[in-house]
């Protein structure tokens, strides 16, 4: 038996679905999306506060890429946002995925669990999404534009 | 045994003492004077005289690249007598004249910013002082600044002194590279400095290109002609699209970004260039009677070139208003360089090319030099002025674009141009052996550990000599050939660096200099996701081999009793140290990397195999024994609460795809967790992948029907009741016993 099976676990709600593809769509959902209504969707202003400060350092991590904010905010974003999603998703999303990526064994994940869930999920999608945008022009586009040059160091 | 306190206080003691004795400098990071980039009296901000023994006195710099001559005042010449070499000089009446003025000309000293621009290690160049005496013969090096981590903590800057010193002695002209070179190749080895190759071999050719280039420029080395171009006879005239898309003209664009400016929407400069004499190109460019006049104003062996640009600078500069030098612009071919004055421009009052947009700025410029062939490639070089931000200081930066004819203009097409090897190709050809051997190593480990199951089956907790003596055998590997022999111990710094590359720039060339590190970290990245880094850690960290092994060997002497293991709730508590040092490291790493590289001294791994406990100072040698010495009283003590790669590492491990077995009795039996050198398994007889080092020690209980309690139990109750004991399945228990109907045949009983 492997330690993964006799171990409490905390399945989420889609982890049991037949449909291997609407399976794949909810985990990318759940990775994207730190919010349930079981957890902050109960409280509406916080939801909204963090809906904002989401959309905010979108924004800033969007204008760091494109190399018009320097290093020191980059990495301020990146902490700063990881320990939020932290916060969020051990309220709302208390799980991780146990054992390889295409398995269905969940467990209820600890403040560590999280901690290293998030961080290692956002370096990917920070190095993801910046290879995308480069790729597409936007990083290009937004250097070149005169009215954001106020914000070069 | 309880753990003694007063060590724990050891180890703060020693740290900080290790801090505070990490200050010293040398030139790593050495503040420069802003005028030593650009002022005309080099000397007066430079060490001339350390560089260029027995002079006297300095010119001003001049010729591009810059450099100063060095003279000896005329009373010390007079007594030392003219010797033959200075009735040659004395045929040049320039010569003769600055002889009048200053003395002897006794060699010339440059500064290797001002010549060449090669980034090292740290990514930005190391300034260095060069002299060079009128025979091209080097006479002393001086490294004004560097940024060279390794060279301030890990590698003491002496060895940095006694590297450069060999080039004292060594033509300018002469091929010079770091290692041992082959009998007959007219080559020249250098021995490198252990551990920072990539700074040898970048200050190789800081030192050699540059005393090169000054060498050429007073004649003192002569240009290798190279073959002329042949054009071919085509009779079409493309259009300013066509030889744009063909590479018959060629673009340049430089943005006010890259020179510390505020970005405004226009390039800095946005250039158009290629070359005139191809007749299909010329006429082209200019029309019939335009190539036709230019052809007829020129030598033979002169080349035209046109420019055009746009944007907010320009390439014209106004250099050549005062010096009647063209400042901004230069031809690279190879090592040779062509500058213009303004006698080698000429107007370009119009393109006739059709499509040809407008351009604010445009000339034809002249090389009138036999070195250079359009059969060739060549590089158009803008030189900026870029201004530090933060600093204000400026400093000269080169940007430039390759231009090589297309083929199609050349009868036979292009020549066969050997390119010069980069630098990490020659490194992994010379480690061809090493290579090999540490591929091996590597797979053998993992071999080894993809077979666990089949070997912790065959050890029992009383004899385990199915999985310790391969183990032992990796370790013996991994300490004498990956850690001392090959010091391919792997670092955070190098995590750090992979960190500011994804950040900044990702640079392959600087991953691939170091090939055993970076097929390494491959084989590193791949096992922590497969089985965590547990395999890394317990079975192939060089550190952390020599760390258990000096625990297992004090384990078989009388010291035996002192050995000790934190108690479990401390441990829990303490195993969080490596974390917050590996979020410290990298914070501070994005502040300054050099500071990061300062305090990842945590690591002890420079003093085990790069640079050797006995040539460090003593805070990283007291360090090094204290951790040495507590090792073989407690298990891998440095790896459990201080290591700030095992930290990085332990973080994707949560994702590792296979964990350990375990069975339902785990929850509660504690058996495992008892004998668990790394203290991994929890009350819950869990097992946190993130401190697990895959010792396998559970795993041989596991299928130990004479350790496992539930096996043990199990084999007893079946002792009694006169059963057979079945095989041990994957599971971990003996087989079950299904009673079958009696007309069966026997040999399906045991299912």
């Amino acid at each position: 038996m492997s330690e993964t099976h006799d171990l409490p676990t905390m399945l989420p709600h889609y982890a049991a679905d037949n449909s291997r593809m609407a399976w794949i769509g909810r985990e990318i959902w759940d990775h994207l999306w730190p919010w349930s209504r079981r957890g902050f969707g109960r409280h509406r202003f916080l939801l909204a506060l963090s809906g904002g400060a989401a959309t905010a350092v979108a924004v800033v991590w969007l204008l760091a890429a494109a190399g018009r904010i320097g290093p020191s905010v980059v990495i301020g974003w990146w902490v700063g946002w990881s320990v939020f999603e932290v916060l969020v998703r051990m309220e709302s999303k208390p799980y991780i995925k146990e054992g390889p990526w295409w398995g269905r064994h969940y467990r209820r994940a600890n403040l560590m669990d999280m901690i290293c869930y998030v961080s290692f999920k956002n370096l990917l999608l920070g190095a993801l999404l910046f290879l995308a945008l480069h790729a597409v022009g936007v990083l290009d586009f937004l250097q070149r534009l005169p009215a954001l040059d106020w914000l070069y160091r | 045994m309880r753990f003694p306190r007063s060590l724990l206080w050891l180890g703060n003691v020693l740290l900080a003492l290790l801090w505070s004795a990490a200050g010293f400098a040398g030139s790593y990071d050495a503040p420069l004077p802003p005028q030593l980039a650009s002022d005309p009296d080099l000397c007066a901000y430079a060490p001339c005289r350390e560089v260029m023994p027995g002079a006297d006195s300095f010119s001003l710099r001049k010729g591009r690249p810059g450099y100063v001559e060095a003279y000896r005042i005329r009373d010390e010449y007079e007594k030392a007598g003219r010797d033959g070499r200075k009735d040659q000089e004395d045929e040049h009446q320039e010569g003769e004249r600055e002889e009048r003025e200053h003395g002897e000309l006794i060699g010339y000293v440059f500064l290797s910013t001002d010549i060449v621009d090669i980034p090292a290690y740290s990514g930005k160049p190391m300034v260095t002082l060069i002299g060079m005496d009128t025979r091209g013969i080097i006479r002393g090096v001086r490294v004004l600044k560097h940024s060279e981590p390794i060279l301030l903590v890990g590698i003491p800057e002496a060895q940095l002194d006694r590297f450069i010193a060999q080039y004292i002695g060594k033509f300018a002209g002469a091929k010079v590279e770091i290692g041992t070179s082959l009998a007959g190749s007219g080559r020249i080895g250098l021995d490198a400095i252990s551990g920072a190759t990539v700074t040898v071999i970048a200050e190789n050719q800081t030192i050699m290109r540059s005393a090169y280039a000054v060498a050429r420029q007073v004649g003192i080395v002569k240009a290798v002609p190279r073959a002329a171009a042949r054009f071919t006879a085509l009779n079409d005239a493309p259009d300013w699209n066509a030889m744009v898309r063909e590479g018959a003209i060629e673009r340049l664009t430089v943005k006010p970004g890259d020179l510390g400016l505020p970005e405004t929407g226009e390039p800095y400069i946005d250039m158009y260039f290629g070359y005139l004499n191809a007749p299909a190109i010329g006429r082209a460019m200019l029309g019939a009677d335009g190539y036709a006049r230019l052809m007829a104003d020129l030598k033979a062996d002169e080349h035209a070139i046109f420019i055009v640009a746009n944007g907010l600078g320009s390439f014209k500069g106004s250099g050549f208003v005062r010096g009647g030098i063209y400042d901004r612009i230069q031809v690279l071919q190879e090592i040779d360089s062509f500058t213009f004055r303004d006698t080698d421009y000429l107007n370009l009052y119009r393109i006739e090319a059709a499509g040809a947009p407008s351009f604010r700025e445009s000339g034809i410029f002249i090389i009138r030099n036999p070195a250079f062939s359009a059969a060739y490639p060549w590089h158009m070089v803008f030189l900026g002025n870029k201004m530090d931000r933060e600093t204000r200081v400026k400093s000269f930066v080169n940007f430039e674009r390759e231009y090589w004819l297309p083929a199609r203009y050349l009868e036979g097409g292009r020549p066969a141009v050997s390119q010069p090897e980069p630098a990490w190709q020659a490194i992994w050809k010379a480690k061809q052996v090493e290579i090999a051997i540490f591929l091996l190593l590597l797979a053998a480990t993992a071999t080894v550990y993809g077979l666990r199951d089949h070997l912790v089956r065959r050890a029992t907790h009383k004899d385990k000599r199915w999985v310790s003596w391969p183990k032992y055998a990796i370790w013996t590997a991994s300490i004498g050939f990956v850690g001392f022999y090959t010091m391919a111990q792997p670092s955070i710094t190098q995590v750090l660096t992979w960190f500011h590359a994804l950040a900044f720039e990702w640079k392959w060339e600087l991953f691939l200099s170091d090939p055993l590190i970076f097929i390494f970290w491959w084989f590193l990245l791949g096992t922590t996701l497969v089985w965590g880094r547990g395999l890394f850690c317990g079975w192939l960290c060089p550190y952390g081999s020599l760390s258990e092994i000096a625990f297992k060997l004090t384990r078989a002497t009388p010291l035996r009793r002192f050995q000790f293991e934190l108690p479990q709730r401390l441990h829990d508590k303490l195993k969080w140290t490596k974390y917050a040092v590996f979020a410290g490291l990298l914070a501070v790493s994005f502040w300054s990397m050099g500071a990061a590289e300062q305090l990842a001294e945590i690591e002890p791994f420079k003093t085990t195999f790069l640079v050797g406990v006995l040539n460090r100072s003593w805070p990283f040698a007291l360090y090094f024994v204290a951790l040495l010495v507590l090792s073989m009283f407690t298990e891998r003590p440095f790896c459990k609460y201080l290591c700030p790669l095992g930290a990085g590492l332990a973080m994707p491990t949560t994702f590792r795809w296979f964990g350990l077995k375990r069975k339902a009795e785990c929850t509660t039996c504690h058996a495992c967790q008892a004998g668990c050198g790394p203290q991994a398994i929890a009350d819950d007889g869990r097992i946190d992948p993130r401190e697990c080092l895959l010792c396998l020690d559970c795993q041989i209980l596991y299928y130990d029907d004479h350790g496992c309690p539930p096996l043990v139990q199990e084999r007893k109750r079946r002792g009694k009741a006169g059963l057979p004991l079945t095989p041990i399945a994957g599971n971990g228990y003996y087989i079950p016993i299904k009673p079958v109907p009696a007309d069966k045949p026997a040999q399906d009983d045991v299912t």
